[in-house]
């Protein structure tokens, strides 16, 4: 029954009957008074006040019980129901109030538990997950390390504790990383990530443990939501000694090859000439022999600084691994380094240099040493200085021929020089100082990564044309070679004299990007680079000076691509540069093309930003900031992320060249700022 | 400047590939140059010391002791100033040249060589051209 009155109509049934009351009391007092000869109105106005008092009374008196009170207990309970299960809701004189909040509170309390019960559900599986992680992070071969801002440990697994850790002691959760690692290479390389801005950038560096015992190549990113970054750490050791003994054979056959091949042409120079045709013969085979031999040779030596892709080190990074080591040993040294990248292996690098500078110590030749690394042309110039004696070619010759580290019997320090297509030698200078000089061929000026370079392109639409890719039009996209390229170059506008000054290219067969089929070159673009250029790519005037021309270039990246489709992030600009050399060599670029602009846009629509940066971040692909705005750097962070355009377009049933090109043109006008 | 006309030059050869030297040889006795032959790096500083070349025609890779060695050890010694070096290697590669050329050599031939170019290069260093 109590429901059975609603709150509104109880309130109306209560003030209808306070206006009766109110009616009924001034008519009595009225009715009083009249029967009064005098004084009759006081009376009746008595009687009506008090009689009126008494209906307020009442009137808050039901209120209060009726109305105020139970919205106060109302309140009080929806409070405790917030909060958790309470009692039933029991509001007897609120009408309708009381089994509403009640229903309300049924639902509450049946999405709190549903909420609970997910809650647990997604923590048991995030538990899961996070126990699986672990036990995978446990067994990858590398060590991995989660660290905050400050430089704390936050996370490690059992690789890196064998990794760091042994002279300090195992790593512990919230212990500083530099008790582990010196701090040199991680600062840099954290301050130019924060500089970048860029929340997917990776930044590729050379870590040595706090004793100087260990140099670890280290991969580091930022982790834009959490804060902090990951370490990821590689023991780079262990794979050297097989690749130095096939090295060390092929270097054999080649040196024994070379000599009597050089012999049987100088013995058939000194012949006299006649006239005998059989000699004649004999002449031109031993010339073709000997050409064979040199051309082979010449190309094993310039092709096996490339048979292991060298890294991009920074120069300081391997001046502070070489310090740490040699002071470890307990010799004094300083560094000055010009800030370049240089390609090459740094722990090997820096187990040559440091082994070296402990031999000057132990000979009793020098205890303080310098190390400087200065730009040499294409590439740059170690220099290991002291005061003091020279250090002869013997002594050197014996301490090349030592093994790089006690663990590696295999590789030697000529083994590494060999590697890295270099050589070293003692060098006195006018004022007396010794150095021992290591050039290391290639290196570029570090750049930190500049603002975009706007390209601006209309598409092509020749680069399309039925004719350039008739061949390949009904071929299965599977099916194909593509050769991925990039170029660095002068500037924007190769119509108005701008030239490549790099050029690189990697190629895809069966849908895998092959490791070792690399074009890679400088290029001498024929006039100076300006500055503007040399900030994005690193490439200045004097890395170019030796590099062979754009012709001679074009010719080799030609037979590179023969009968593979080129493919380029917006392949436009590269074209034009490749195309401008046809009129001077006679070889046509007339491969068929692809753009991965072009691709992104048919995959991800017009709408979006096709920038290679763009890509690459929504592809989830990465590139280190060493490699970005390098030819191959940016080959092949293209190569991966076509090949997984590829699988997007054939999920698509776009699965042959022709059908390809033909959405590719529907997207083809797009016009956009490019990078 | 010009070498006296009538006097003779002296050129050691190291150079331990018995066929080169028999190509180098024959090079030698039809430009007319003394010569003599060393098979091995061992002892070469000692010879070069008593003979006192005008030219050392020097091989890179010898047995014993490398051409690098003889060659920085020739410019170590200032009484073998006037010595000129031409080194010879099979390899040939812009950072042997180089080498050589950092530890005093005067010129640099790779192997196999034309045998006019290094007659050239040998009237060169003897100062037998302008």
């Amino acid at each position: 029954m109590r429901a059975t009155w609603s709150l509104r109509g109880r309130l109306v049934a209560l003030f209808v009957a306070f206006g009766i009351a109110a009616l009924l009391i001034v008519g009595l007092g009225l009715l009083a008074g009249a029967a009064r000869p005098t004084g009759g109105f006081v009376l009746a106005g008595v009687i009506a006040g008090f009689g009126l008092l008494g209906c307020v009374a009442a009137l808050w008196l039901w209120i209060d019980t009726r109305l105020a009170r139970p919205v106060d207990a109302l309140a009080g309970m929806l409070r405790v129901l917030a909060r958790g299960d309470g009692p039933a809701v029991d509001v007897p004189h609120l009408g309708d109030l009381g089994p509403a909040a009640q229903a309300m509170a049924g639902v509450l309390a049946q999405t709190r538990g549903a909420l609970t019960e997910a809650g647990r559900r997604e923590t048991a599986r995030l538990r899961s997950e996070n126990a699986r992680l672990e036990a995978l992070l446990a067994d990858v071969p590398v060590g991995v390390l989660l660290c905050s801002d400050a430089h704390l440990l936050a996370f490690y697994n059992g690789p890196a504790v064998d990794l760091i850790g042994a002279g300090a002691g195992d790593p512990g959760l919230d212990r500083p990383l530099f008790d582990f690692l010196r701090e040199g290479p991680i600062l840099h390389a954290h301050t130019r990530l924060k500089a970048t801005g860029d929340p997917d950038a990776a930044s590729d560096l050379l870590a040595t443990t706090r004793d100087g015992a260990r140099v670890l190549a280290a991969r580091m990113r930022l982790r834009p939501d959490a804060g902090g970054y990951v370490l990821t750490l590689r023991d780079v050791t262990t794979d050297l000694d097989a690749h130095a003994r096939r090295e060390a054979l092929l270097t054999e056959v080649f040196d024994q090859m070379r000599r009597p091949a050089a012999a049987l042409v100088s013995l058939v120079a000194a012949l006299p000439t006649g006239a005998d045709p059989l000699e004649a013969a004999l002449r031109d085979e031993v010339a073709r022999l000997a050409q064979s031999v040199t051309a082979l040779s010449q190309r094993h030596e310039t092709g096996r600084a490339e048979a292991v892709p060298m890294p991009a080190t920074r120069a300081s990074d391997l001046l502070d691994g070489a310090r740490a080591r040699i002071e470890a040993d307990g010799l004094t040294v300083t560094t000055q380094a010009a800030d370049l990248l240089l390609t090459c292996n740094g722990f090997e690098m820096i187990a040559l240099i440091a082994g070296l500078a402990d031999d000057i110590g132990r000979a009793g030749i020098a205890r303080d040493l310098s190390l400087r690394i200065t730009e040499d042309g294409s590439g740059a110039l170690l220099r290991l200085a002291w005061t003091g004696a020279p250090v002869g070619m013997a002594l050197l010759e014996r301490w090349l021929d030592a093994a790089l580290e006690p663990g590696l019997a295999g590789v030697s320090r000529r083994t590494v020089l060999a590697t890295h297509a270099t050589d070293i030698w003692p060098e006195t200078a006018p004022d007396g100082a010794q150095s021992l000089c290591l050039p290391i061929p290639h290196a570029r000026r570090a750049v930190t990564r500049p603002a975009p370079l706007l390209r601006p392109v209309v598409y092509d639409f020749d680069l399309l044309s039925r004719t350039r890719s008739a061949g390949v039009h009904d071929s299965p996209l599977s099916a194909l070679t593509y050769v991925v390229f990039d170029t660095e170059t002068t500037g924007l506008l190769p119509d108005q004299g701008d030239e490549i000054v790099q050029i690189a290219a990697v190629r895809i067969v069966n849908g895998r990007r092959l490791e070792g089929e690399v074009f890679d070159t400088l290029v001498n673009p024929g006039r100076p680079i300006p500055g503007v250029a040399t900030r994005v790519h690193g490439i200045t005037d004097a890395m170019v000076t030796d590099a062979p021309g754009m012709d001679a270039v074009a010719v080799r990246f030609h037979a590179f691509a023969q009968g593979a489709v080129l493919i380029a992030h917006n392949a436009p600009f590269d074209m034009a540069f490749l195309r401008r050399t046809s009129a001077r060599t006679g070889l046509i670029f007339d491969h068929p093309v692809l753009d991965t602009v072009l691709l992104s846009a048919v995959i991800f629509g017009q709408q979006e930003v096709h920038t290679l940066d763009a890509l690459i971040h929504r592809l989830g692909l990465t590139i280190p900031e060493e490699a970005r705005h390098t030819a191959i750097g940016d080959s092949i962070v293209t190569a991966d992320a076509f090949l997984k355009l590829l699988a997007m377009l054939q999920d698509r049933g776009l699965d042959s060249f022709g059908t390809v090109l033909t959405e590719v043109r529907r997207h083809g006008r797009l016009l956009k700022d490019l990078n | 400047m010009m070498a006296d006309p009538a006097h003779r030059p002296l050129v050691l050869v190291i150079e331990d590939e018995d066929n080169i030297a028999i190509a180098l040889d024959y090079l030698m006795t039809r430009e007319g140059y003394a010569h003599e032959r060393l098979a091995s790096g061992a002892g070469a500083l000692d010879r070069i010391g008593a003979l006192r070349p005008d030219l050392v025609l020097l091989d890179v890779m010898l047995p014993e002791v490398s051409g690098y060695e003889i060659c920085q050890a020739v410019r170590m010694d200032p009484a073998l100033g006037a010595v000129k070096i031409l080194m010879m290697t099979a390899r040939g590669s812009a950072m042997e040249r180089r080498k050589g050329l950092a530890l005093g050599a005067d010129g640099f031939i790779s192997k196999p060589f034309d045998l006019k170019e290094l007659r050239d290069e040998m009237r060169r260093l003897l100062g037998q051209v302008g």
